[in-house]
């Protein structure tokens, strides 16, 4: 091997995935947890929170979305189907329908994970700075009433350029890594996933978490509480950060971010007994509050 | 509302011994290499079979899809395994077995194993013909019509879940796989087990022998198959396959440590 490596000046010259931005799977106990990242991230803003999962003896598998982790470019072949079939991939890895499963997600990937738990039997759903609509982007506003062509705009208008996503945690932010700009075509999906999302929300009846920065100035907070009330499910809560931006996984506040979701997996996947604690907590607001 | 394949799933199975990565072929789905992993999994390993892009969903989706997406997909298993055990044995079924080399390029493996992999495209005179027009003749001539299967297992024929046509625009992606694969032939140092059927109806028993003489292991072997068709690890001689399969890695790769 060592030979192997010796011998060849560039030895990563053909790899495809970003180094660092790859997906992880961490052996552990039950419950189970799928980490989904965002529209145009990677696994790697989902790795410390599936490290410290870990920590807390849980299994933990970090999904890559198709298009992602590669080069911009595959992004614009991506459709809405392939993001949710990667969550079935993970889900099956996890041990399916046989398992207790939670699935937890950032921006995009809350909104997958929303869609996932709508259709999938699932312990419970964690979404964290997820959009309740596309985001008032300047593009938006007036691509909308052309949606029908964007696949076509899209062949020659690639991409958009992107909006402040609001660092707390400047050495977090140096350790991100994101495509830099919007495949115009891929907003199209995302638009199509969200109304999925919203659909099947009151189809939800698994436990929900819902996390969301109090200035998060790339998907307004008043997104949360939308989610929220469209929910199914009785046991659902709002926790709000106040020193943290859009990426919840790896700014100022990420260890209480932690710390809520290992609660809520602890709480949600310890079989029978959740369901008792059910409606004991309803719609808890406390900002940044710990389960007690 | 699935969207992947009911059986056409990926999975995963731990184990202590040394983690195998399993990679089905082309137009295939992970249901291929299910009953191999099953086995290897008995034995104690961790198994993992991945679902390359486009496939196992609608061959809508593999029109989409391009080689380096197949490879991702490869690497992206290889890093699940990485959180789950320090030696990888990476096993590919067709163009699972160029995949399984392309990763051995890049990463540091215990060994591979390829099942009926090819060396180079089918040599079907007409694709032959076809092949610098078909990227752009499928925007309008999307799918090919599949050769009539030749099994000897009957049964497992049931079993096999692949798409019934060929995306025309997958094609020149797979030749492009092929060639990115015989490119780093010469330069694996890692021990590869090759195993083809003589009576492969669909890639021609030589492919192996190609991949044999290109590879730059010291450490190669080559297994021959009688009672199989090209889909070694479901057909009639499948357990024979696995044997060869668990064999090589208790050889090659647990004996290592």
């Amino acid at each position: 091997m060592s030979e192997h490596a010796s011998s060849r000046t560039d030895v990563h010259r053909m790899r495809s995935l970003v180094p660092g931005a790859e997906p992880f799977l961490f052996p552990g106990g039950e419950p189970r947890i799928l980490l989904v990242h965002g529209f145009t991230g990677s696994p790697k803003e989902m790795r410390w929170l599936g490290e410290r999962l870990q920590g807390a003896g849980f299994t933990v598998l970090g999904v890559r979305l198709f298009g992602h982790a590669t080069k911009m470019a595959d992004m614009l072949r991506a459709r809405r189907e392939d993001w949710l079939a990667c969550l079935e991939d993970g889900y099956h890895i996890l041990g399916g329908p046989k398992s207790r499963i939670v699935v937890a997600g950032l921006s995009m990937g809350g909104a997958l994970s929303l869609v996932f738990g709508s259709r999938f039997p699932v312990a419970g759903v964690a979404a964290m700075s997820t959009p309740y609509e596309l985001p008032a982007h300047p593009l938006v506003r007036w691509l909308r009433p052309l949606r029908g062509l964007i696949p076509l705009i899209g062949l020659f208008w690639r991409y958009a350029s992107k909006v402040a996503i609001g660092w707390h945690d400047a050495e977090a932010a140096s350790d991100h890594f994101e495509y830099p700009a919007y495949p115009i075509r891929s907003g199209l999906e995302l638009d199509e996933l969200l109304l999925e999302m919203r659909r099947g929300l009151p189809a939800i009846s698994a436990p929900v978490l819902l996390m969301h920065a109090r200035h998060d100035p790339a998907v307004p907070p008043a997104h949360m509480p939308a989610i929220f009330d469209d929910l199914g499910t009785n046991d659902k809560r709002m926790v709000w950060f106040e020193e943290s931006g859009h990426v919840l996984t790896k700014d100022a506040q990420r260890e209480q971010v932690f710390g809520e979701v290992a609660d809520f997996v602890r709480r949600v996947g310890g079989g029978a007994s959740w369901r008792r604690t059910a409606d004991a907590v309803p719609g808890d607001e406390r900002p940044g509050g710990g389960q007690g | 509302m699935r969207q992947v394949l009911e059986g056409g799933e990926p999975f995963f199975r731990q184990g202590v011994k040394a983690a195998c990565l399993l990679i089905h072929g082309f137009t295939a789905t992970p249901k291929v290499m299910r009953g191999l992993g099953n086995a290897l999994a008995d034995q104690g390993h961790a198994v993992l079979g991945v679902r390359l892009f486009g496939h196992a969903t609608s061959p809508n989706d593999l029109s989409r899809a391009r080689w380096r997406d197949w490879l991702a997909d490869a690497e992206s298993g290889y890093h699940m395994l990485r959180g789950v055990h320090k030696d990888i044995v990476v096993i590919g079924f067709s163009q699972g077995g160029a995949l399984a080399l392309l990763l051995a390029d890049l990463f540091p493996l215990r060994g591979v194993i390829t099942m009926s992999t090819p060396y180079a495209l089918p040599p079907d005179p007409r694709l032959k013909l076809l092949r610098p027009l078909l990227r752009p003749l499928s925007a309008v001539w999307r799918f090919a019509p599949k050769g009539k299967p030749v099994w000897h297992d009957a049964q497992a024929l049931q079993e096999y879940q692949a798409y019934p046509v060929v995306p025309t625009r997958a094609v020149p992606e797979v030749d492009a796989l092929f060639r990115e694969m015989r490119g780093v032939l010469p330069s694996l140092r890692l021990p590869v087990l090759l195993i083809h059927s003589r009576q492969d109806p669909f890639i021609p028993p030589s492919d192996m022998e190609s991949i044999y003489a290109a590879l730059g292991s010291a450490e190669k072997e080559m297994v021959w198959v009688e009672r199989s068709g090209h889909i070694l690890p479901q057909d009639g001689e499948r357990e024979r396959v696995f044997e060869h399969v668990s064999e090589f890695i208790r050889s090659r790769v647990a004996d290592r440590k």
